[in-house]
């Protein structure tokens, strides 16, 4: 076949082969791809705009927790200014449309990059240090943005709220449900062909043993970088989601508190793992939706459970759920076993 | 402007400074000896804040009680909280301890607040004064007692701090902690007790902190984030773990935020001072006094 040369269908059929390796490599196990259906089309058959609306925040809390793992998961870098970084990628869309009338698609996609651009000016001054300095700054740099959009008045009205027109006319939520269920499996998918590929090998050496990986090869500089630019990119992407769906902005959405939820959403669902901050935000919120007398306790609650998952069980929710899986594979196995 | 008011800015940074450096010294400490980046600091100031407010307020006794109070009230907390909270860790952390640690501290951070928010609500509780009166320091600027009270006590605090470290045995021990955890086990040196002694001190300079601000910041559950951050400004601009460099830290930070109050108004201090150690963190990573950091190209 080689020696041929390349045939009219060689071309498709390295193509389908790519598209194959790709698929094995994404590694979604049936279960999983069945519930992302299930999510996918819920909306064609739910009609009530509440819970429509319910599901929007968690696809929302979930994309951002995937993507705030990708740095505390893989490289072991807290990005403790998040909530700044989606605040960046709203502000920027939602400026950009009110003073300059770009439509809040280009938004998207400069939301992005403004906010991913940050991260890599950050990531080259700070990721060069060891990854605690790169949290407290990327903290700072939260702090500073945060100030900067409350003391401009003039062009973001601070602490009053700045009204950002919506992506549609109509509020309909199975539109906007349908706007950010590509951008969840956008970067469900991005991310997993990331960490699952030579990429995520280095991200994990990087995050373990700093040293070790230096020693075995790994520019330790072009690998954290990269991931912490992703990952801000990624906030800035949900950002702008978040200006044209709610519609309002103050500075309280950079405030820490909103980070550490973040943070809280991921580590319960599982450090490392992508799918588990989806998995928790889906069952988080929601339970702070109906339990609303625990409201007043949310914080208290996300703290305790950061201090439980991360002393005493590391694996959050997916470690949970890999250990039903496999009890049940045990149960199941064992006729088949016996004498 | 004037050479007189010039003076007067920096006076009034000084003042502010102490505090900074009293908050940063605790830091510094704890990240110099057990390796834990602490962002519930600010919680312990809060603790220290309301210790002295019921002291003072509710029970009346007098106000070097009252701060005594929320010394020991805030140095028990902290013990509490190592013995609960970052023990366990220890005992079953393998890797990644630092980034761990400082993410424990952030879920510290929030039960403590929120405990004192869901139980003692959001009202601002203060008092007017510990003492009455001015002193004049120049021509054209006032301070009031309190402030010079406070900024005295700052300065022993830090001076009975240095003597401790330097000449009793048990800051030694802490010391040479500091220095090697294995070498100072292999001298006898105890390390859980060391670490649960010097988180204690650390909170307890915290708790002192907001027991001497009272009169000027009040106490409410929030109150400890504005000196944290504030803190934490000082240790990233001297390098982290510098104990010495805290203090000076404290000021320098302290004078800057008068100076970019003065010229620019409120709310901009953030930026200049992330200005300025964006500089330093370009040309100087480890700080302006060189503490021992390890960047990610040297061993």
């Amino acid at each position: 076949m080689e020696i041929k040369g390349s045939s009219p269908t060689t071309l498709t059929v390295r193509w389908l082969d790519r598209v194959q390796s790709a698929w094995r490599l994404l590694g979604f196990s049936p279960l999983g791809l069945l519930l992302l259906v299930i999510i996918g089309l819920a909306p064609l058959f739910i009609k009530n705009d509440y819970i429509l609306r319910l599901m929007v925040v968690c696809l929302m809390f979930g994309t951002q927790a995937m993507a705030f793992d990708l740095t505390i998961g893989f490289i072991n870098v807290v990005n403790f200014g998040f909530a700044a970084f989606v605040g960046l990628g709203a502000y920027t869309s939602a400026l950009l449309m009110i003073n300059l009338g770009w439509s809040p698609w280009i938004g998207l996609i400069m939301g992005a990059l403004v906010s991913g651009l940050l991260g890599f000016l950050l990531g080259i001054l700070t990721l060069r240090l060891r990854g605690i300095y790169a949290a407290i700054m990327a903290w700072f740099v939260g702090l500073a943005l945060m100030s900067l959009v409350t003391v401009n008045v003039d062009l973001t009205r601070g602490p009053l709220g700045l009204v950002v027109p919506l992506f549609f006319e109509s509020s309909k939520q199975i539109l906007y449900f349908y706007i950010i269920f590509p951008i969840m499996i956008g970067t469900l998918v991005i991310l997993r062909l990331l960490t699952r590929s030579h990429y995520g090998l280095a991200f994990r050496a990087l995050g373990g043993n700093l040293d070790a990986a230096r020693a075995s090869g790994i520019n330790p500089v072009k690998y954290l970088v990269m991931n912490f630019t992703i990952s801000c990119a990624l906030a800035g992407l949900v950002g702008v989601f978040y200006a044209h769906y709610f519609g309002i902005l103050t500075p309280a959405m950079m405030l820490t508190r909103s980070t550490v939820e973040i943070l809280a959403i991921a580590y319960i669902g599982g450090r490392g793992t992508l799918w588990g901050g989806l998995l928790a935000a889906f069952l988080v919120i929601p339970v702070f939706e109906y339990l609303r007398g625990l409201l007043a306790y949310r914080w208290i609650i996300y703290g305790l459970f950061l201090i439980v998952t991360m002393v005493f069980y590391p694996g959050g929710l997916v470690g949970v759920v890999f250990w039903i899986g496999n009890l049940i594979k045990r149960l199941f196995s064992r006729p088949s076993k016996g004498p | 402007m004037q050479l007189s008011g010039l003076l007067d800015l920096v006076i009034i940074g000084l003042f502010r400074g102490g505090i900074y450096a009293l908050m940063a010294l605790g830091l510094a400490l704890v990240f110099g000896v057990m390796n834990i980046a602490q962002f519930a600091h600010g919680e312990f100031y809060m603790v220290g804040a309301y210790v002295a407010f019921f002291a003072a307020a509710v029970l009346g006794v007098h106000p070097l009680l009252a701060w005594a109070s929320a010394l020991v009230c805030s140095f028990a907390v902290g013990v509490l909280v190592e013995r609960t909270v970052f023990l366990p860790l220890r005992l079953r952390s393998r890797e990644g301890w630092v980034m761990n640690a400082f993410l424990l501290t952030v879920g510290v951070s929030f039960v403590l607040q929120n405990v004192a928010l869901a139980w003692l609500g959001p009202s601002y509780r203060g008092i007017t004064e510990y003492w009455k009166g001015n002193i004049s320091i120049t021509a054209g600027l006032n301070v009031s007692a309190d402030r010079m009270a406070s900024f005295v006590a700052v300065i022993v605090t830090i001076a009975a701090l240095w003597l401790f470290l330097q000449r009793t045995r048990i800051g030694r021990a802490i010391r040479a902690v500091a220095q090697d955890e294995r070498g100072a086990t292999l001298v006898g040196i105890s390390l859980g007790r060391i670490h649960t002694l010097t988180f204690g001190v650390s909170t307890a300079l915290a708790g002192l902190a907001g027991a001497v601000l009272l009169p000027m910041t009040q106490a409410y559950p929030n109150v400890g984030f504005k000196p944290m951050v504030l803190s934490w400004y000082v240790v990233m601009l001297v390098g982290m773990g510098s104990i010495s460099g805290a203090v000076v830290g404290g000021f320098i930070i302290g004078i800057l935020e008068s100076f970019s109050y003065y010229y620019l108004g409120g709310g901009w201090q953030d930026v200049v001072v992330l200005g300025v150690l964006i500089l330093i963190l370009l040309f100087r990573p480890s700080g302006l006094f060189g503490a021992e950091v390890k960047g990610i190209w040297e061993r």
